[in-house]
């Protein structure tokens, strides 16, 4: 019987150890996770991808890493160089600040669109939000994780 | 469990349609590291149920080796389907879900089986026997879910049409529900009960998270002062009224202080989560303390689980004898617990914790288990809550980075209310343990959580579709745009 006693209890303090292995591997793959995620170098805050560009400059399907401040027009001096007739060649200003994404029109001839409507001065902007110049369309995302 | 052939029957006409070269990628993928976390949990519970085998019948034999066979013979379907379906999802929720069912599966297998019984033709199940059947289930949908969701556009799209199916649900329990224990928690239809509070928590996760994110950029906006606190323009704390209003109603009407509790603090924790902003939260918590003063003062029940927690062995045989027994089970318990099954039996023909299936099972586990088992379990929810916030910081937009957030908080939240209650570190409210507690609605709830972060987890996700107008929000006058 004592036997049988120490048996029982060897076996329910395997079960409590078998319970914090599966802990321990579960732990360790987070970590794994974790590091290989911090390996990334993420010094961008977000990118911005080109949904739609009829004239090739930029590409469609590019995506821009941002700065937190990034213009926008046909000048060349722009971060980001947008060919399109209906362009000013300074034509947006893209900024985070503190908590959020904002979007500037710096006084372009044809506007810029938010989602489809023409902002007036500055709004606000969310990852999943659509901006368009002219005819080209532009994504705002977040910096690629993992 | 016949979970691959349906998904195939799901998957098959989608892939015709128009998609035919989506179906050329649809290519096993092993997934190595869920199949070694899932073979661990196996053995674990394997270890497990000969030790309940040992106790209860003196011979070292899995106590229930068909019913674990069962469950384990489940998990890996799960696991099949998924590697089948070929999809990069995550690999750590599913062998953590297998470890909290299956420690539930031991635990209801030793409780009295009369607890609960369900005829089935004519064969009666026992307690053990109808959990099983409901984890099978819960196993079922969490991989159904996880397979063949790969769109988030029916979620994101009616976010209005799922906050009416929510109020609807609410008020589907007010008209049809039954009464237990002066709750009107649970629909009885035809065989079936449920309780719509557990599928309103996801709902209003869904609804959270399309609201926010919707309206993130102008909650972040800070025009009004008031002393010390800057705040979003007035109107747009509509919201946060509407949504206290709706908590404190359940409270009133369905005197249900636990999802009541768990929506509010879910819902702060997602305003903060897409806001960021402390001053929302600290203008929540002082509705909610104002809310609380006021229903302790108005109703008697609110009193008196608040009056208990004060004071839980101040009437020990009656208001305070849940508590108080849940103390001494995990006193009893110790640091290493008295061994599975060998929690006190009957106490003079009925156990010792009334409700222990549904509202108490951490303190059973807690005497069998000990301190360290339930700092395990209790870990484990941990493990799930990180999977969720990872899963969301590594979302593509704010929709299903708040998706995920909320709905892995939902499972963190509720664990962390129940677990409080049964100390009585919190006053105790009646809401489940998830994963773990007995009950077919709780179950299903959570594991459809679980299936959507597998959805949301997967990298090879379609991309977030194109945002429409704005929320309601920016249609308000006075915004100046």
């Amino acid at each position: 019987m004592d036997g049988f006693l120490l048996l029982l209890w060897v076996m329910r303090l395997v079960f409590l150890a078998l319970l914090y292995l599966v802990l321990a591997r579960v732990m360790r793959s987070l970590l794994r996770d974790l590091r290989a995620a911090a390996r990334e170098p993420t010094t961008s805050l977000g990118r911005l991808i080109v949904l739609e560009s009829p004239s090739g400059e930029p590409a469609t399907g590019l995506s821009f890493d941002l700065d937190a401040i990034t213009t926008l027009g046909r000048d060349v001096n722009n971060a980001i160089v947008v060919e399109d007739p209906f362009a000013s060649s300074e034509h947006a200003v893209l900024t985070f600040r503190g908590r959020s994404w904002y979007v500037e029109d710096t006084s372009s001839t044809n506007g810029t669109y938010l989602n489809g409507r023409r902002i007036e001065d500055v709004a606000a902007m969310g990852y999943g939000d659509e901006m368009s110049i002219g005819q080209v369309r532009l994504r705002l995302e977040r910096a690629r994780t993992t | 469990m016949t979970v691959a052939p349906d998904i195939g029957a799901r998957r098959a006409p989608l892939a015709q349609s128009a998609r035919a070269g989506r179906r050329r990628r649809i290519q096993p993928r092993a997934r190595w590291g869920e199949a070694r976390l899932l073979l661990l949990v196996a053995v674990t519970l394997l270890v497990g149920s000969i030790s309940l085998g040992a106790t209860l019948t003196g011979a070292f034999v899995p106590y229930d080796a068909r019913d674990l066979a069962i469950y384990l013979g489940a998990l890996l379907v799960a696991h099949l389907a998924q590697v089948l379906a070929g999809r990069r999802s995550d690999q750590i929720l599913l062998p953590v879900m297998g470890m909290l069912g299956g420690i539930s599966l031991l635990l209801m297998q030793r409780l009295p089986q009369g607890l609960v019984t369900m005829n089935l033709g004519a064969t009666e199940l026992g307690l053990g026997e109808v959990q099983l059947l409901w984890l099978v289930l819960a196993i079922a949908l969490a991989t159904v879910v996880g397979v063949a969701v790969r769109s988030d556009r029916w979620l994101r799209r009616y976010k209005y049409t799922w906050a009416a199916l929510g109020i609807g649900l609410l008020l589907l329990a007010f008209v049809l529900g039954t009464d237990i224990g002066g709750s009107r928690l649970s629909v009885r239809i035809g065989p079936f009960s449920g309780q719509p509070s557990e599928l309103l928590k996801v709902i209003l996760v869904v609804f959270l998270a399309g609201y926010l994110s919707e309206n993130r950029s102008l909650l972040i906006e800070q025009d009004t002062r008031v002393g010390p606190l800057r705040l979003p323009p007035l109107p747009y704390l509509a919201p946060m009224v509407a949504m206290w209003a709706i908590a404190l109603g359940i409270v009133v009407i369905q005197r249900d202080l636990g999802a009541a509790l768990l929506f509010f603090a879910v819902f702060l924790a997602l305003v903060y989560a897409a806001t960021g902003r402390v001053s929302l939260v600290v203008i929540g918590l002082v509705l909610f303390l104002a809310g609380s003063a006021l229903m302790a003062a108005l109703f008697g029940h609110v009193r008196a689980r608040i009056d208990v927690w004060l004071d839980p062995f101040g009437d020990p045989l009656g208001a305070g004898y849940q508590i108080v027994q849940s103390l001494h089970a995990f006193a009893r318990g110790g640091l290493l617990g008295v061994g599975l099954g060998n929690g006190l039996p009957l106490v003079g023909g009925r156990i010792p914790i009334p409700e222990v299936h549904t509202d108490f099972p951490l303190a059973a586990l807690g005497e069998e288990l000990g301190l360290v088992g339930m700092v395990a379990i209790l870990a484990l929810y941990l493990v799930i809550v990180q999977r969720g916030l990872r899963i969301g910081a590594a979302a593509a937009d704010d929709f299903r980075a708040i998706l995920a957030t909320g709905l892995a908080l939902v499972i963190g939240v509720q664990a962390f209310i129940i677990a409080a209650g049964n100390l009585s570190v919190l006053p105790l409210t009646g809401v489940t343990l998830p994963l773990i507690s007995y009950g077919g609605s709780s179950l299903l709830a959570n594991a459809l959580v679980v299936g959507l972060l597998l959805a949301l987890s997967d990298k090879g996700v379609e991309p977030p579709p194109p945002p429409g107008r704005r929320g309601w929000l920016s249609r308000l006058p006075g915004r100046g745009r």
